[in-house]
């Protein structure tokens, strides 16, 4: 079915985890169609839901699809799986008004031969679809919206700023293209359609899968939370919240828990701000050596000769510094602030994907639990009703020992072979002929029937009753364990698989930013030694002063020896 | 001493004409230039062009505190230099002077030589001597590259590198007598323009400008004070730079310890990063040196030729004091002429009233009305006018000289002035071209080593 539950060894851990008989409650149960409350919808989606998304449940290799992948379900498919690398580009940001009342941006995106155009929004509920979709898997960030501040203080132009929607724009083609590079995301046929811009995002939305997905994903298969077939156990499965704690924690899980807590604390804590802090600094800086550039060559319109032109110099080397250190600042700003935003906002990801997957085992260990309890009420129901028969029997011997007293001292003791003795009794009318389940619940029945001048018949219905259900909920519930075993079973691998994956590539991006950050500071080192080398080839050109020693003044200085007296003597006082 | 010189300077040709280079000369701090060497020689000298007569190249070393252990403990100086100056006695003249010493030359030499521009002495920093830092190796470092500053100023002024006093500042072995001689006998002529001061004194105010300016002088103002805006603007925005680049200093240690951190989270790749954490702080201290042996001195350097040029145009400014004085005595001289010659009118009979307006008319009438209308007291006030006249028109001709000497020997100055400052923005800007330029190499080659650390990463996405 998926490679993650061919992985595990699934059928084996069923068998520890279910009792005999819910294995064949399962086949029970799950055979029938779907709970009634999603029976409207299951004419329509075997057809589309099959024929639209045969990606997710049956697409066999996550891998490495362009080695296995032979079916496709579109041409974006074979596009994002023909082998190469290929590059999701967001080709521009446009302002329109198509379909509003107001003014918005669309971002042009061009995927191979298509190209589709898609706001904000768009994105913003294309990430939230696949979340929802896939609740087991890293689904990458997109640029979060602006605060609240940033309106108030820009107001209308806030939407229109360019630099923020460059940096949305740079922002959403990464996410789109993380996206493109995931083994499995790649192959969802919702983001096939989003970038083929063929039918409105609005379609999409209201057809399957998006359609089918529940209200609340808890309570549906994890591997596919559409599947319309999904047994009815699920409906049994608690809804835990994400703080319960759990009495068999996942040692595994703990540590990655702690783990992206201290990621996600580091990176928004010193990196980011650290960050923030430097570039803002950067830019006052080239602020101000755009400034001294002017100023310096305002200078140099002052002075004459040489030394003019080395302050021109000058100048254009602060001037220099002024245009390299902008670029450093952009380089920084798309190559190093960006993507530690962007992982700032993975691991906030992470941390909703381990609280899934908490939930998950919490509501494992809470079906347990219930399970458990039920049996135990369904023990000691079926121990009363033990008792009862008992007494019924011993009573019904009593009536029977007035035909034949003799036995009557030794059965009370022998209460194990009551089930034999009786099997000949002659079966009286059940008073409730819905129960069948037993042979001698017939006697049972008889006996309380006849009981029913001496006792209350009422406690004895109820605990029928009672027993019926609780036999009912227990199986019920042994499904839903089992159900639910599944899911944290494959939730835990695909989680800790797509944790691996990312980590991978967690790994690739900041090396890739480290050295951006490396190359950036290095070109901007080389950009400003040039401009000084210049300037200060230019500096070199100002004459020496003439106070210095040449050979031919410590030849001549013999000649001037007195003269140089008087010469001062006449500029004493005024 | 010429022996001495040529055995000093044997081996080095300045004027090799294949390597117009600067060439690395065994102590001057002013090397030739590459390009002037033959300037000096070159005749077709204006009127006003200085001429040095020799070298003198002074430096300032080793701070030295004296009397450490008592309440008079002071900081002396090893003040050396070379020349072939004639006036000097020998070639190498050396002497440990304190800083009173300093003061006590610069006060003089600018009582001395009015005419010249003397340049400022380091601000005394009250607050050091409150704190009790001015033994500090900092305080002292920089007094000391101040202290070099102003001797080479000194050293570079045509005039001033030829007095006694800065000779005997070299050379003498009795300083202290030598300061009591001076004081005693200063040289050049008394103030004996007694007549000009008090006449002056009462005739100007510090509001009078100049009646008739000097296109000369107005030009070089005018040139005077844009360079100081250019000065102060350039040191104002360059102190900001400065506080920038101190901040970023910062920014780039935290940065450094922030990836530091990341280091430790992410366990496979902990090495690399701490490689780069240490490039991130090699920058850090990258930029923290450049500022501590660049920017700072560039500052300094910068302020300090700031002050110099307010001394450049206080000379100015005294320069056209003097025009004043001569234009203020020379109105005064034609008013007391022009009263003269109405008495003389009145005299030869009253002839003059006419033709002398309306208010001689008057004051006629006033005379005549207080009785003092007859001729006798008139006569006897021409005689008085005549002589103040003589007296006037010899003032006036004093100050027209003193005028005039001053006009030359500001212009002389300014030219001096000029080289001064070509030359100190020659050391200045090439000192912080230098620095630049170190800066950026070592941040460079930082960066380029650290590249392939990072690139030898492996990854398998």
């Amino acid at each position: 079915m998926d490679p993650y539950e061919t992985e595990n060894p699934f059928e084996e851990d069923t068998d520890r985890v279910q009792s005999e008989a819910s294995s064949a409650y399962r086949v029970n149960l799950s055979a029938p169609s779907s709970p009634p409350s999603q029976s409207s919808r299951i004419p329509s989606s075997p057809s589309l839901g099959s024929a639209s998304r045969p990606a997710f449940p049956s697409s066999g290799s996550h891998r490495q699809p362009q080695a296995y992948k032979s079916d496709f379900c579109c041409t974006r498919d074979q596009w994002l799986h023909s082998g190469e690398e290929v590059e999701i580009v967001i080709t521009d940001a446009l302002k329109t008004s198509v379909n509003s009342s107001s003014t918005y941006i669309t971002y042009v995106i061009k995927s191979g031969t298509a190209e589709a155009q898609h706001r904000y929004s768009e994105f913003e509920s294309l990430r939230t679809s696949l979340a929802r979709l896939y609740p087991t898997l890293i689904i990458p960030p997109i640029p979060s919206k602006q605060t609240i501040g940033d309106y108030a203080v820009k107001q209308a132009k806030a939407k229109e700023d360019a630099a923020m929607i460059a940096r949305r724009k740079r922002m959403l083609q990464t996410f789109l293209n993380r996206i493109a590079r995931h083994p499995i995301l790649s192959n969802e046929h919702v983001f096939h359609r989003f970038l083929d811009g063929e039918v409105s995002w609005t379609e999409v939305l209201h057809s399957p899968p998006l359609s089918l997905l529940p209200t609340n994903i808890l309570k549906a298969p994890s591997h596919n939370p559409t599947d319309q077939n999904a047994s009815p156990g699920y409906t049994a499965l608690p809804n835990p919240s994400a703080t319960h704690a759990l009495r068999r924690p996942d040692q595994r899980f703990l540590d990655s828990e702690v783990f992206t807590n201290k990621f996600a604390a580091h990176l928004s804590g010193p990196m980011e701000k650290v960050t923030r802090r430097t570039m803002k600094r950067w830019s006052d800086s080239s602020h101000d050596h755009a400034e001294l550039g002017a100023a310096l060559n305002g200078f140099s319109l002052n002075e004459s000769g040489q030394l003019s032109s080395a302050i021109e110099k000058t100048g254009q080397a602060v001037d220099a510094t002024y245009m390299s250190t902008t670029l450093l600042l952009q380089e920084l700003e798309q190559n190093w602030a960006e993507p530690l935003h962007e992982y700032t906002q993975f691991a906030t990801i992470i941390k909703k994907l381990l609280v899934y997957r908490h939930q998950k085992h919490v509501q494992y260990e809470m079906t347990q639990e219930n399970l458990e309890a039920k049996r135990e009420q369904l023990e000691e129901l079926e121990k009363s009703e033990h008792a009862a028969r008992r007494l019924e029997e011993a009573l019904g011997r009593g009536r029977t020992s007035a035909d034949s007293p003799r036995t009557e001292d030794g059965t009370p003791s022998s209460g194990d072979n009551s089930r034999a003795d009786t099997g000949y009794l002659p079966p009286h009318p059940g008073p409730n002929p819905v129960r069948r389940r037993a042979p001698g619940m017939g006697f049972l029945s008889a006996l309380s029937y006849t009981l029913h001048g001496m006792m209350d018949v009422d406690p004895a219905t109820a605990r029928r009753n009672a027993i019926s259900k609780a036999r009912e909920q227990i199986s019920l519930l042994e499904d839903a364990l089992h159900l639910s075993a599944q899911d944290l079973k494959y939730s835990s691998s695909t989680i800790q698989a797509d944790l691996d994956r990312f980590q991978r590539q967690k790994v690739a991006d900041i090396r890739e930013m480290a050295i951006s950050m490396a190359k950036s500071h290095r070109d901007w080192c080389k950009k400003n030694l040039e401009a000084w080398e210049e300037a200060k080839r230019e500096v070199e050109k100002i004459p020496d002063h003439p106070n210095r020693m040449l050979e031919e003044i410590v030849e001549d200085s013999g000649g001037v020896a007195n003269g140089s007296r008087e010469s001062t003597s006449t500029i004493d006082g005024h | 001493m010429l022996g001495e010189d040529d055995d000093v300077f044997d081996s080095v040709t300045w004027e090799s004409p294949s390597a117009p280079t600067y060439d690395a000369g065994p102590s001057a701090p002013t090397g030739p230039g590459f390009r002037q060497s033959t300037a000096e020689s070159e005749p077709g000298h204006g009127p006003h062009d200085p001429k040095w007569e020799g070298y003198l190249i002074t430096s300032v070393k080793d701070p030295v505190k004296e009397l450490a252990d008592t309440k008079d403990a002071y900081v002396s100086y090893l003040v050396s230099a070379k020349t072939n100056l004639p006036i000097f006695s020998t070639p190498n003249p050396s002497a440990r002077r304190r800083f009173q010493d300093f003061v006590f030359l610069r006060n003089h030499l600018s009582k001395d030589f009015p005419a010249c521009v003397v340049p400022p002495l380091p601000d005394k920093h009250r607050l050091e001597y409150v704190t009790g830092d001015r033994f500090s190796p900092e305080f002292m470092e920089r007094r000391r590259a101040d202290l070099h500053r102003f001797l080479q100023r000194l050293s570079r002024h045509p005039t001033l590198q030829r007095s006694t006093l800065l000779r005997a500042f070299f050379e003498s072995t009795e300083w202290h007598v030598t300061m009591h001689q001076h004081v005693a006998h200063p040289p050049g002529p008394e103030h004996t323009t007694g007549v000009i001061d008090s006449i002056s004194d009462t005739l100007l105010n510090a509001f009078s400008r100049v009646r008739k300016p000097d296109e000369r002088f107005l030009a070089m103002r005018e040139g005077v004070d844009k360079f100081e805006e250019g000065i102060v603007l350039t040191e104002r925005l360059w102190s900001r730079i400065r506080n920038r680049t101190n901040d970023l200093t910062g920014d780039y240690h935290d940065m450094a310890v922030a990836v530091q951190g990341l280091g430790f989270l992410e366990s496979g790749i902990t090495d690399p990063l701490n490689h780069f954490s240490n490039t991130l702080l090699e920058f850090s201290a990258l930029l923290r040196h450049t500022t501590q042996t660049t920017t700072d001195p560039f500052l300094i350097h910068l302020h300090s030729l700031l002050q110099y040029s307010h001394a450049n145009r206080a000379v100015l400014k005294l320069r056209d004091q003097k025009q004043m004085d001569f234009e203020e005595l020379s109105d005064y001289l034609s008013g007391v002429t022009s009263e003269r010659d109405r008495l003389a009118a009145v005299i030869s009979g009253h002839a003059g009233s006419t033709g002398l307006g309306l208010s001689s008319y008057l004051k006629d009438r006033v005379d005549a009305l207080r009785g003092a209308d007859d001729d006798r007291s008139r006569v006897e006030k021409m005689r008085k006018l005549d002589a103040k006249i003589k007296e006037l028109q010899d003032a006036v001709q004093t100050a027209h000289e003193t005028s005039d000497a001053f006009s030359d020997e500001t212009l002389r100055e300014q030219t001096v002035f000029q080289y001064a400052k070509e030359a100190e923005m020659k050391e200045m800007l090439g000192n912080l071209a230098d620095g630049q330029m170190e800066f950026y190499k070592a941040a460079m080659d930082e960066w380029d080593r650290i590249i392939p650390i990072i690139q030898r990463i492996r990854v398998d996405v």
